[in-house]
């Protein structure tokens, strides 16, 4: 009944790690999707040979193209439900169930993790990183319209239903805001359940500075102006 | 004609033999180059012209009207320039998506398992 979860994950310059965050999805019996965003090391070798579907981009585009790519590509191959997942190790396997949860119980159609629902998984969050995510996400609910307690969280599972009304046009990160605007323009029923964050040194070398915050915010701003 | 005239007129028409011998354009594109070229070289021989029309919408020299213009004309092409590579982004992920969906590996690929019995 796994099988037809499809977790997918956007990779770009980081094969080894992925390698070991792909092994307990597959343990649980997931369908996982690797899309290698034009990786300039030895990362699509490695994805390739794992046991997974495992797509490439020909030049980097950014996570959100390749969160659609996956998407499109899981639709195509008969998935029942979609998750996106972060492959450098911070989001737990044993969440994805839990996101799963009020989709199989039909109560959602797009269920959000998020850091700020249970008070173990706040403290996780460094403190500096806690107030520029709640700078995301009232700036997030004022651009979308959809209030939620964590910003770009990125792990996300929805019904193939859900998934297939999405098209993500926003190839770098502003994709987590577009995301948003499109479940609420399809009156999609979204939930938040929580989910904890594994902060390694890894992640929080590469995660998102505040220079990527603006970044973000101008991004959006742009978009709203030319379409 | 002061040299400056003669230098700038030079350049002008430099630029105009390029982009007839080098791009390739439509009609409209072309007159429209054309017109740009003509009145810039009439602005060239005839400044006091250009001074009268600065003037008369209530600018003190030329130059400055000619300045004003073209700083607005900058940023409109900058505009258009963005939307363009917009569009030419879309277009790239589009085919990037095709192609990695079509080159996609599935998970038992690599290893085809031959049937046991034959």
């Amino acid at each position: 009944m796994n099988r037809s979860v499809f977790v997918v994950l956007p990779v770009y310059n980081e094969g080894r790690v992925v390698a070991s965050a792909i092994a307990p999805l597959l343990d649980r019996g997931y369908t996982a999707v690797a899309v290698d965003d034009g990786s300039t090391d030895d990362t699509w070798p490695i994805i390739r040979s794992l046991p997974i579907h495992s797509l490439r981009h020909p030049v980097n585009l950014g996570q959100g193209a390749a969160l659609q790519t996956g998407m499109t590509y899981a639709l195509e191959h008969g998935a029942e439900y979609i998750v996106h997942f972060d492959a450098d190790g911070q989001h737990r396997v044993e969440d994805v169930d839990v996101l799963l949860e009020p989709l199989r119980k039909k109560e959602a159609d797009v269920v959000l993790g998020s850091r700020f629902l249970r008070d173990e998984d706040r403290r996780a969050v460094p403190p500096v990183r806690r107030m520029l995510l709640k700078g995301g996400v009232i700036f997030n609910g004022l651009l979308t319209r959809v209030w939620l307690t964590d910003a770009h969280n990125g792990f996300r599972a929805m019904t193939r239903e859900a998934a297939a009304t999405i098209g993500l046009r926003e190839n770098r990160f502003a994709h987590a805001s577009e995301i948003l605007i499109q479940f609420r323009r399809n009156r999609l029923r979204v939930v938040e359940r929580p989910t904890a964050i594994i902060y390694t040194d890894r992640s929080q070398a590469k995660g998102q500075s505040s220079l990527n915050a603006i970044k973000i915010v101008v991004d959006m701003i742009l978009r709203r102006i030319f379409r | 004609m002061r040299p400056v005239q003669f230098i700038l007129i030079v350049l002008l028409l430099f630029v105009i033999y390029v982009y007839f011998s080098r791009l390739r354009s439509g009609l409209l594109d072309r007159l429209i180059v054309l017109l740009f070229a003509a009145v810039g070289i009439v602005m060239t021989v005839v400044p006091d012209l250009t001074t009268r029309i600065a003037n008369f919408v209530g600018v003190g020299r030329g130059v400055d009207l000619f300045f004003y213009l073209t700083l607005l004309g900058l940023a409109f092409m900058c505009l258009l320039l963005y939307s363009k590579i917009r569009d030419l982004e879309a277009t790239i992920t589009d085919l990037a998506r095709a192609v990695a969906i079509k080159k996609a590996k599935p998970p038992s690929s690599d290893t085809p398992r031959v049937p046991d019995n034959n």
